[in-house]
């Protein structure tokens, strides 16, 4: 038990040092960008008709902290970052964390529900294609995970965004109806979500899909050639009950390890796919933040949350593979 | 083998065959092998030669297409229009020249104000392809030439249609073929070069160097490319030109692709440097540069060719998605991404789906590129061969 709390802490203070590596390089995106708040809020003024000096811009800059060395503004914001508060956006003059809300958290969870839908799909159907020695099968089932990287995400929102213009009449679009949209968290309000959520977490899932199939496929072919399988076989076990007790566990265990980077790919393609269906959540903010008002403060927020979960879900999975997998809790414990 | 003097002429020809197959098969360079084992992969060798036709098609794009891509080549009284297709009869008969229809616009009271195209069909209206006619002048390999595969003789022909501002689709699709592909290659190029130092400094020397250089690798993976993507793209300032940032464009996507080839680069250095003939090589005196670039890299040329290959895909679809929204090229710099901005309005969605065609071409010049990927994968693999 102490060796596995050893490795526990060991993997908590890994991410975390991963975690301050990517808030450097996101403060120091943020801070490269020409322009700082200071200049910001005083430009604003000066558009009021008042008539500013660099004096005031510098007494601006005093009062906001910004002349402060650059390390020390840096483990500022990541203190209160940790904290869960990224400060005000200087464009839209609004404390970040109350301007996200709930979006992050339901980008997260279209990006999870993605997740667990492309495992849901790939682990049978990628068991299946290794064992089965169908021709047509594997062919087609190759060609369509092509199809997963060839008809990337948002190329395939595009393509139902056309066809349901054009067939049903409507765009599909959005993840609230209009009386729901500024509500308060609801019963009808979620079923309400609910209808309109399938569709991103559909699109999301799609290239994820098609990856996780192309992955179970090859680990568990891997695996059933080898010797304890047909040791199983030869003491008469058959059928599903070979495969989900010998080879499968065995292939099993590296997708569990890569699941963050699974949800790493995912999110990467949320912003686009946001854009194409109109959704109201973090990804569209992104995009709102960099194309549009180049607004760095809340820019550097979402990046720092969403490379956050992606940390965490790694944290957690090496800890879920360590209780899992005796070989690798075995190789903690010595 | 056999004796050869009591057999008959015919088996000892074939004998002969056969054993020359063997020593061609023993003797053959590991290029080679790899083409025996790609050529018989049927789906790759179709990729290829795909990929082949839209590489040529989009180099020779200027000449192939009838217009120019840009805003210089638009067609004022013809825009949102329709895609013409050739045709060679109707009512009126054949006709052994392709020909399409003359089509006038108006927009009046009567029409509600919108622009209403009608098609005329009478034989009159018809108006004629010509082939190989003089055009827009353009540069091809320095030098500057003005004939078009295809034109028409009155007005302009356009097969995709046009956009809103009456360039031509398809110009602009072959023209956008040509900027991914040199999105790719400038990409791949940098991503190739960043990973070769940054994954054979770590595979090769171990130690410290290289855990602090994982961390850092394992650090940018973790990040979600495109949001990442998107937070240098917005640094591009305005005032910069299209070529420009066209450059700093590919320059980004190359940055940001290197950490999976660096890994493997690594992973082989790793276990290769252990190997005897690179003892031999150091005790000759050989310095750590010579050992990495005359022993190590030939060792797994084909694997990094392999992978080169298979993430070129990767470097176009992230150039279109950040063209897409906006943060990418822009125009007059022609790509599937900047072709694709503001489709997703519904006046575009109901009413002129052709904006839409060059999604099939990119689709499969993707398709084509992991076809050919994964048919080398196979292929270099040496243990893979399995009939």
């Amino acid at each position: 038990m102490f060796q596995f709390a050893r490795f526990a802490a060991t993997r908590a203070v890994l991410a975390i040092l991963t975690l301050l590596l990517v808030s450097f390089i996101v403060f120091s995106l943020m801070e490269l960008v020409p322009g700082d708040c200071a200049e910001r809020y005083i430009a604003f003024k000066n558009t009021q008709g008042a008539v500013i000096t660099t004096a005031d811009i510098e007494a601006e800059r005093v009062r906001l902290g910004l002349d402060r060395p650059y390390i020390e503004r840096w483990g500022k914001w990541v203190w209160y970052a940790f904290q869960g508060d990224f400060g005000d956006s200087c464009i839209l003059r609004l404390n970040i964390s109350q301007l996200l809300g709930d979006k992050f958290k339901i980008s997260l969870g279209l990006s999870l529900a993605a997740l667990v839908l492309a495992y849901m799909i790939a682990i049978p159907v990628g068991i299946y294609a290794a064992v089965s020695k169908n021709r047509i099968v594997n062919n087609v089932l190759r060609f369509i995970s092509y199809l997963g990287l060839a008809l990337p995400n948002f190329l395939l929102a595009l393509m139902i965004m056309l066809f349901s213009t054009i067939y049903f009449g409507e765009s599909l679009t959005g993840l609230f109806s209009k009386e729901f949209r500024d509500a308060a968290w609801s019963w009808p309000k979620l079923v309400d979500f609910l209808q309109h959520a399938w569709l991103p977490v559909f699109i999301l899932g799609w290239s994820a899909t098609a990856f996780a199939i192309q992955t179970v496929r090859a680990l568990m072919s891997d695996e059933i050639g080898k010797l304890y399988v047909t040791a199983a076989e030869a003491r008469g076990v058959s059928g599903r009950r070979l495969l989900m007790r010998y080879p499968a566990r065995h292939a099993l265990a590296p997708i569990i390890n890569s699941l963050g980077f699974d949800l790493n790919r995912i999110f990467n393609e949320l912003p686009v796919v946001a854009l194409i269906l109109t959704l109201t959540e973090a990804g569209s903010l992104l995009i709102d933040a960099l194309a549009k008002s180049n607004d760095q403060q809340l820019a550097g927020a979402i990046i720092f949350l969403l490379t956050a979960s992606i940390v965490t879900i790694n944290f957690l999975t090496d800890l879920l593979l360590a209780v899992m997998d005796p070989r690798v809790r075995r190789s903690i414990l010595k | 083998m056999t004796d050869t003097s009591n057999t008959t002429p015919t088996t000892t020809a074939r004998e002969a065959a056969a054993q020359k197959a063997k020593e061609a098969y023993f003797t053959a360079s590991q290029r080679q092998l790899i083409w025996q084992r790609f050529k018989k992969n049927k789906s790759a060798l179709v990729g290829a030669w795909v990929l082949i036709i839209l590489i040529l098609s989009g180099l020779f794009s200027p000449f192939l297409t009838p217009y120019d891509p840009t805003i210089a080549g638009r067609d004022k009284e013809y825009q949102n229009g329709a895609p013409e297709i050739p045709r060679f009869w109707d009512e009126n008969g054949f006709s052994a020249r392709p020909f399409i229809y003359t089509t006038t616009r108006e927009r009046s009271i009567k029409t509600n104000f919108r622009w209403v195209t009608t098609v005329k069909t009478g034989l009159e209206d018809r108006r004629y392809m010509q082939f190989f006619v003089k055009g827009s002048p353009y540069k091809l390999f320095g030098m500057t030439f003005d004939t078009h595969l295809f034109g028409v003789d009155k007005g302009q022909i356009h097969l995709f249609g046009t956009d809103s501002t009456g360039k031509d689709i398809f110009s602009r699709t072959f023209a956008a073929i040509n900027t991914s592909m040199a999105v790719g290659t400038i990409g791949v190029f940098i991503a190739f070069v960043m990973a070769l130092i940054i994954g054979g400094v770590s595979g090769y020397y171990g130690g410290w160097l290289d855990s602090i250089l994982q961390m850092i690798t394992d650090t940018i993976r973790t990040v979600p490319a495109i949001p990442l993507f998107m937070a240098l793209a917005a640094f591009v300032p305005d005032t910069w030109s299209a070529e420009t940032r066209f450059f700093f464009i590919s320059i980004i996507l190359g940055f940001i692709g290197w950490p999976t080839l660096a890994r493997r680069v690594r992973t082989h250095l790793l276990t290769e440097r252990n190997q005897e003939y690179v003892l031999a090589a150091q005790l000759c005196g050989a310095s750590a540069s010579h050992v990495i670039r005359k022993h190590l890299l030939p060792s797994f040329t084909s694997y990094i060719i392999v992978d080169l290959v298979i993430s070129f895909p990767y470097m176009v679809l992230s150039e279109t998605a950040l063209s897409f929204i906006g943060l990418g090229l822009k125009d007059p710099v022609n790509s599937l991404g900047v072709m694709l901005q503001n489709v997703t309005s519904a006046d575009v969605l109901l009413n002129y789906q052709w904006y839409f065609i060059p999604v099939i071409f990119f689709i499969t010049l993707v398709l084509a590129f992991v076809f050919v990927g994964d048919g080398l994968r196979d292929a270099a693999d040496p243990y893979g061969e399995t009939s």
